[in-house]
This record gives structure tokens, C-alpha cells and sequence, in this order.
């Protein structure tokens, strides 16, 4: 087994009138894919929020490729290397390939480089089609390609994919669900909170169980 | 009143190109750019951060941005005034009956505008744009300059808003300008006191002016927010 490239330990999260996370550990393994299933509002999307630094957690351990994180102060350059994607997906008001380039460009990438890499990526998400179209005329399933294109070409360490098919009607979740099944061919650890049946049948994906807060694997 | 022949005669002043009314335009437009460049981002990133920090007093600060947006001018002119005169704490500046004044005049004027609106539009932005923005690498600066991209027409709303607001306004601009001919008499002193006189064909030529910069500031408003403003 590879090193694991996320280590989660004894981490709980409380809100005023719940204690929704009691004490997760968790280990993913570097390039492994896992589908992390459990009731709605179980902690699925809290817990991916909480390891992409975007909800601090109460208590608990966190460790990035053996680097310890501290949870009250995420790292800036922790953010380079895990990418979120939301449920519905939130594309910048502009074209497609300024919506890819952004997170080259936040981590400096030159110009020529970055517009190599996003029209590689306009092609690996096969939205080459949709040209200057302003993001608010796409459909869902495009807007959820375009992301993961936008995440997948930051080549992150770590890819948080939450309810990447929900809300998306046949073909557009068929033209996903084809995305996520690519991303084991990128060496790259993806972990996706889901209830579609098809991703947690994918045979190269590890299953596991989020459940009055604790994480089993199942 | 006979209205056909000042009518006239203002837009041969407007269009001979008469130096005088061509001055005070100047010095409008001159004054009202110079106060929104400087009170601009300052407004705009104070709007940003009430919007967007939990800090203690930031609801009395709301309150106090938005009464001073109901301010009468002439009031606000009355305390630089205060502020500025020889007597006064900043009587050493000198800057009373100057460009200066006023343009500090039309700062105190703009800035509840500026940030009441970009208060608004950034709390009226959708939350995921910060959160994507940060998710894919962006510090908390970047993160913020993305926000007010995202939300720009609402920001862009609140310069054309302040401009309008200053370039418009005379209890302020007479209190601390002096309506001084060729230095501080701006398009509203300039209709004030032609009128008083019983001049009108400068005041309508002024006033059409001013007409045409409210629409043409809206229409400006409109091409720049073109169908991305529209969702």
C-alpha cells in the first residue's frame, strides 16, 4: 500500500445543537479514490469542507503527506495542493478558459504554460464546444465538467469531490460520471461524498461509511 | 418667461465652445473624479469588509454609513467648514474657498454612497465565489479581488452612483468652494447663481450638462454591465 497521503484523526466537529463529527479517523491512501457515503446531513460535506480549510474543526489531527496540519491555521500552501469542488459548482463570470486558468494562475504558472494546460483540459473535459460562452448559459452537467477540469488541471494532491452528480439529468451525469472515472488515470488522491450508486460500484473505488460521526470503511 | 431665447443661447454657448462654461465643466468634472479616485478604494474595501469580517460594533457601523448617506450636504459642507476655517482645527491648510476643499467636500459626500453599495452587492454575492476562489489556491487578498469582480457591477453602480451624487451637489461645494469664478464655481454653483442673477441661458446650458452626464454615466452603467450583468 502507498503512503497515505491524508491522515485524519479523532476530528469532531459541534455546531450549537449538534455534535455532528465525533471523532473521524481516517486514512487515504496516495492515488486512491474513495466515495464517502452516509445519510444526508450526516457530516459528508463537513468533513470535505473541513479538510479543504474552508469550516475549521473543534478538535481532532490532520496530516498531509506526514505534515501535520494545524487545524486553527490552514496552511496557504495546503490550498495549493487540495482543491473542493461544491455540490453545484460556482464558475467565475467570465470564459470557460479563465474559469480553468485561475488556479494556474494563482500559483504563478506563465502564460504560455497555463494556456497549454487549460486548452488540454478544455479537451479532457470536452468543452471545447462551448467556447466564450458566459457561464450562467451552461447547464448543470456542463458547469460540474467545467470544475473538474478547473480542479484536475491544478494536478492537486488531494481532489474533494462533493455530490459531483447530483441534481444532473442522465446524460449529463453519464458525461461525469466518464470525468471521475478518468481522474484514476491522473495520479492524483480523489475523495467523493456521494449517494449515486455508480460511483460507489466503481470497482477501482474504496468505499467508505460516515455514520453518527465516525468513518468506517465498508 | 421667455424660455426659447436662453435656450438658444445656451447651446450656442455650449457648442461655440465658450471658455467660461467650458471652465466650470472642467472644474465639475475635475473635482468629482479627483474625490472618487481618492475616496474609492478606500470606501470599496471598507464596504468589502463590513460585508464580509465579524468584527464587535460593525452593526453601529452599518447604522452610522447609512445615516450619513441622509445627511444634507449642506451640513457636511457646514462641519468642513468649521474644520477648515482660519479658527478652525485645519485652518492651517488653507485649503478653504480651494478645488481642495471641495473635492475633501465631495470625499465626505461619496463615501457612504460608495460603501453602502459595495456593502450590498458583496453581501449579495453568492458565498461560494470566496470559498471557490480560496479552494483553488487564492490567499485571502486574491480571494477578496475575485469577490469584487464577480460582484463589479454592483460595484461599478456604486462609483456612478457617487459620481452622480458629487457632480450634482452645491450646498457643500458653495459652503467650502466659494463659488469663485474660474477656480472654484462648479456646474451646480454656476446654476445656483446664474439663476439668482436672472441668467438663465448659462443655467440651462449648465443644466443640459448635467443631464447628459446622469444619462451618459447610466448608459455607460449599462454597455459595461452588457449581458453579463444580466442573469
Amino acid at each position: 500500500m502507498r503512503a497515505p497521503a491524508l491522515e485524519i484523526k479523532s476530528l469532531t466537529k459541534s455546531f450549537p445543537q449538534r455534535e455532528l463529527l465525533r471523532g473521524v479517523d481516517l486514512a487515504l491512501a496516495a492515488g486512491g479514490s474513495y466515495v464517502l457515503t452516509g445519510d444526508n446531513g450526516c457530516g459528508k460535506t463537513t468533513l470535505l469542507r473541513i479538510v479543504a480549510g474552508l469550516e475549521t474543526a473543534n478538535g481532532g489531527m490532520l496530516r498531509f503527506r506526514s505534515a501535520t496540519i494545524d487545524l486553527g491555521h490552514y496552511p496557504e500552501a495546503l490550498r495549493r495542493e487540495v482543491v473542493y469542488v461544491h455540490q453545484q459548482p460556482y464558475l467565475f463570470n467570465t470564459t470557460i478558459a479563465h474559469n480553468i486558468a485561475y488556479g494556474l494562475k494563482m500559483r504563478g504558472v506563465p502564460k504560455r504554460r497555463r494556456e497549454l494546460l487549460v486548452e488540454e483540459a478544455i479537451v479532457w473535459a470536452g468543452v471545447g464546444h462551448l467556447g466564450s460562452v458566459l457561464p450562467h448559459k451552461l447547464s448543470g452537467g456542463e458547469k460540474q465538467r467545467v470544475a473538474l477540469a478547473r480542479a484536475k488541471v491544478l494536478n492537486p494532491g488531494l481532489l474533494l469531490l462533493d455530490e459531483p452528480t447530483a441534481n444532473l439529468d442522465n446524460d449529463a451525469r453519464r458525461q461525469t460520471l466518464a470525468l471521475i472515472e478518468a481522474l484514476r488515470h491522473e495520479d492524483v488522491t480523489v475523495m467523493i461524498a456521494s449517494h449515486d450508486r455508480e460511483i460507489i460500484a466503481m470497482p477501482h473505488v474504496e468505499r467508505l461509511h460516515l455514520e453518527a460521526g465516525h468513518v468506517r470503511a465498508l | 418667461m421667455e424660455l426659447l431665447e436662453p435656450t438658444r443661447e445656451a447651446f450656442r454657448l455650449l457648442f461655440t465652445g465658450d471658455a467660461e462654461l467650458w471652465r466650470i465643466i472642467f472644474i465639475s468634472l475635475n473635482c468629482s473624479l479627483a474625490a472618487l479616485l481618492l475616496i474609492g478604494p478606500p470606501s470599496v474595501a471598507l464596504g468589502f469588509l463590513i460585508a464580509k469580517v465579524a468584527f464587535p460594533g460593525r452593526r453601529a457601523l452599518v447604522v452610522l454609513v447609512q445615516a450619513l448617506l441622509s445627511f444634507p450636504t449642506v451640513v457636511i459642507g457646514l462641519v468642513i467648514y468649521m474644520l477648515l476655517s482660519r479658527q478652525g482645527p485645519l485652518g492651517f491648510l488653507k485649503l478653504l474657498f480651494t478645488p481642495e476643499a471641495i473635492i475633501v467636500g465631495y470625499m465626505v459626500i461619496a463615501f457612504p454612497v460608495l460603501v453602502v453599495f459595495t456593502l450590498s452587492a458583496v453581501q449579495g454575492a453568492d458565498p461560494r465565489v470566496y470559498e471557490t476562489a480560496r479552494s483553488l489556491g487564492a490567499n485571502r487578498w486574491r480571494a477578496a479581488l475575485t469577490t469584487l469582480f464577480e460582484v463589479r457591477f454592483g460595484v461599478m453602480a456604486a462609483v456612478f452612483n457617487g459620481f452622480g451624487r458629487v457632480v450634482s451637489e452645491v450646498g457643500c461645494a458653495i459652503m467650502v468652494g466659494g463659488n469663485i469664478d474660474g477656480l472654484t464655481r462648479n456646474i451646480p454653483t454656476a446654476i445656483a447663481l446664474e439663476t439668482s442673477k436672472g441668467e438663465f441661458a448659462q443655467g440651462i446650458a449648465l443644466g443640459f450638462v448635467l443631464i447628459v452626464l446622469a444619462l451618459g454615466v447610466n448608459i455607460a452603467l449599462s454597455v459595461l454591465q452588457g449581458e453579463g450583468g444580466m442573469k
